[in-house]
């Protein structure tokens, strides 16, 4: 690899003013991907436990207030949940990690080190999707068991919007945790499991909610990735339009640019 | 001038009413330990933070080998490497891994960085621990262990300017020796060292310049023997004081002191090697009459100057600095 032939070597310092770091891009990365893997990767197993709790809570649980649930009704809770998994990833636990990192002082440790600080949003954006993209997977793995549904994918919207998805929940949920004060953070991503879970037409269609709060949830982010994912799981069924995608891509930028400048940003 | 890898000057930044640090000036020449002394909130973490582009500065001037820090912190960064006060966050890796990313992080080779974690292993004597993972809420290791690792991933890789904020917190002290002559190796390797600590003991073996915060300024700086301001034999006799009693040593005294410091219930007295035998027979004659608890007679160190600069005259007692030889008006860089 040619980064290796920029590495000063440690004899030539000798009395000699020591010379600046030279890194390429790629080996920051990497280098950074491993620490964060093997920092955040430690709660890969709980959240998987999480996630399958919580997709049994929704295809299951949900369906318990539903009476003589429909086909029909079935295949919309369980097309919900892995919008669910992804976005409680993104919104609660991103949020907590990154408040903990905050009073820990590792995040200003990170943003220390010789490395471009927006590259520490791209690590951190790459290792909290694989530790949710498997929600997807196990959200309708849960529902096909329960239910015995037949799905339609449509891979490359489903991929897409996973990951357009997870990239949204994460940029914002880390928005939030390094723009608010550490109390406050820790409040806001609980109020958001409630209002994700309980006030968003994810597990039931929006037209069940007043008027005023279907207008602000066409705003809102996660109406549009209900509607996207759905639209990648069973697509014979549902479909999701341009501006789904227009709304979600909107939101993944604010988060990024109000993440990167806090990153960036000397108090 | 341009030689300097740190050459701060009139730095200063406020948060809101209190000026953390005020006009600071001091340079770090390469291969130089440079030694910042001050008391819990003198200002210390404040400057730190400032160079590596963590706070902005509100006034003044930050170098960084030939880069303005103020203007370019992130080229600035690739300059430092900072051992933060904070434990450096390594849980779930081991400190072999965590010392070679941060040695890749800085430029290393994937061969570079495994033979820099073998070595700095051996040189801090933490080979038992470097295959063990260190787990969330400090379980794993140690915190000597965890701030060990801190300070190699520091030193992982050489760069020009090496920032230790209190790397010794938490270290066992035959450990700590091997940590401040892994520091005084740094600098004779070229690198320029700031070290930031209230050890000021242990600090003085190693250091070549040092300076001293109070409340944001710099209140002294220079070599530890032209700051110690007296000979190397000079003695420091303390007197334990009786809590109902005044201190015998604001009365006139037969013996002649240098430098006399008051701290709680104790006072410094820094007299000549000649004046021993009777600095020792004065205060057996006070002890005898009850008028203090006790006392001790051992070499003067750098700890008495540097409290002599840092106790302030505005003490009930009345009884500051006396005839401190370097004085308050050290010249700043």
């Amino acid at each position: 690899m040619s980064e290796s032939s920029l590495a000063p070597t440690p004899s030539t310092s000798v009395a000699e003013p020591v010379a600046p770091i030279q890194v390429s891009l790629w080996t920051s990365f990497r280098s950074l991907l491993r620490w964060s893997l093997a920092m955040t990767g430690a709660m890969l197993p709980l959240i998987i436990v999480v996630q399958a709790m919580l997709a049994a809570g929704i295809v299951i649980g949900f369906g318990f207030l539903i009476p003589d649930i429909t086909t029909d009704s079935a295949l919309f809770l369980s097309s919900g949940a892995p919008t669910i998994l992804l976005l409680t990833v993104g919104l609660v636990i991103v949020p907590q990690g990154v408040a903990r990192g905050r009073a820990s002082g590792a995040l200003d440790y990170q943003r220390s080190l010789p490395v471009a600080r927006p590259l520490l949003l791209l690590v951190d954006l790459v290792v909290w999707a694989l530790i949710a993209l498997p929600g997807v997977a196990i959200g309708l793995l849960v529902a096909w068991l329960h239910y015995d549904l037949t799905f339609s994918f449509d891979w490359p919207v489903l991929i897409l919007s996973s990951v357009l998805v997870t990239t949204m929940a994460t940029a914002v949920g880390y928005a939030i945790a390094v723009t608010l004060p550490a109390m406050l953070a820790q409040l806001a991503s609980q109020v958001l499991v409630f209002f994700v879970l309980l006030f968003s037409p994810i597990t039931f269609p929006a037209d069940q909610l007043p008027d005023w709060f279907q207008s602000l949830h066409a705003l809102l982010p996660v109406q549009p990735a209900a509607d996207l994912m759905r639209a990648g799981i069973a697509s014979g069924t549902f479909s999701a339009d341009g501006r789904d995608l227009l709304v979600l891509t909107i939101w993944t930028l604010v988060g990024l640019l109000v993440t990167t400048r806090a990153l960036v940003r000397r108090r | 001038m341009d030689a300097d890898v740190l050459h701060i000057t009139g730095l200063t930044r406020r948060y809101r009413q209190v000026v953390a640090n005020d006009g600071i000036s001091l340079r770090v020449r390469p291969g130089e330990v440079v030694g910042l002394l001050g008391h819990n909130g003198a200002g210390k973490t404040t400057l730190v933070s400032q160079v590596v582009g963590l706070l902005k500065p509100d006034a003044g001037h930050i170098a960084v080998g030939r880069v303005d820090a103020v203007r370019h912190p992130a080229a600035a960064r690739r300059h430092v490497a900072l051992q933060p006060q904070a434990q450096a966050p390594i849980d779930g890796l081991t400190p072999r891994s965590a010392i070679e990313i941060a040695a890749r992080l800085r430029g290393l080779s994937s061969r570079d960085a495994r033979a820099a974690a073998r070595d700095l292993a051996e040189e801090l004597d933490i080979g038992p621990w470097l295959d063990q993972r260190a787990l969330p809420e400090g379980g794993g290791l140690s915190g000597g262990i965890r701030r060990l690792t801190g300070f190699a991933m520091a030193v992982a890789a050489p760069i020009p300017l090496l920032i230790l904020d209190e790397p010794t917190n938490d270290i066992d002290a035959s450990r700590r020796r091997l940590l401040w002559d892994a520091v005084r190796r740094r600098g004779d390797l070229g690198i320029g060292v700031l070290l930031v600590t209230h050890n000021v003991a242990e600090a003085e073996r190693i250091v070549d310049e040092l300076v001293i915060l109070d409340r944001g300024r710099v209140i002294a700086d220079g070599s530890p023997a032209r700051l110690r301001g007296t000979q190397d034999s000079d003695l420091r006799l303390e007197l334990q004081l009786r809590a109902d009693r005044a201190d015998p040593s604001e009365e006139d005294l037969e013996l002649p002191v240098l430098r006399r410091v008051r701290t709680g219930r104790r006072t410094l007295l820094t007299v000549s090697a000649n004046e021993a035998a009777t600095a020792v027979a004065w205060a057996t004659g006070q002890r005898a009459e009850g008028r203090i608890d006790g006392f001790s007679l051992a070499p003067a160190t750098l700890e008495d100057a540097y409290l002599a600069f840092t106790t302030h005259t505005d003490s009930a007692s009345g009884a500051g600095i006396a005839t401190a030889p370097t004085s308050e008006e050290t010249t700043h860089v």
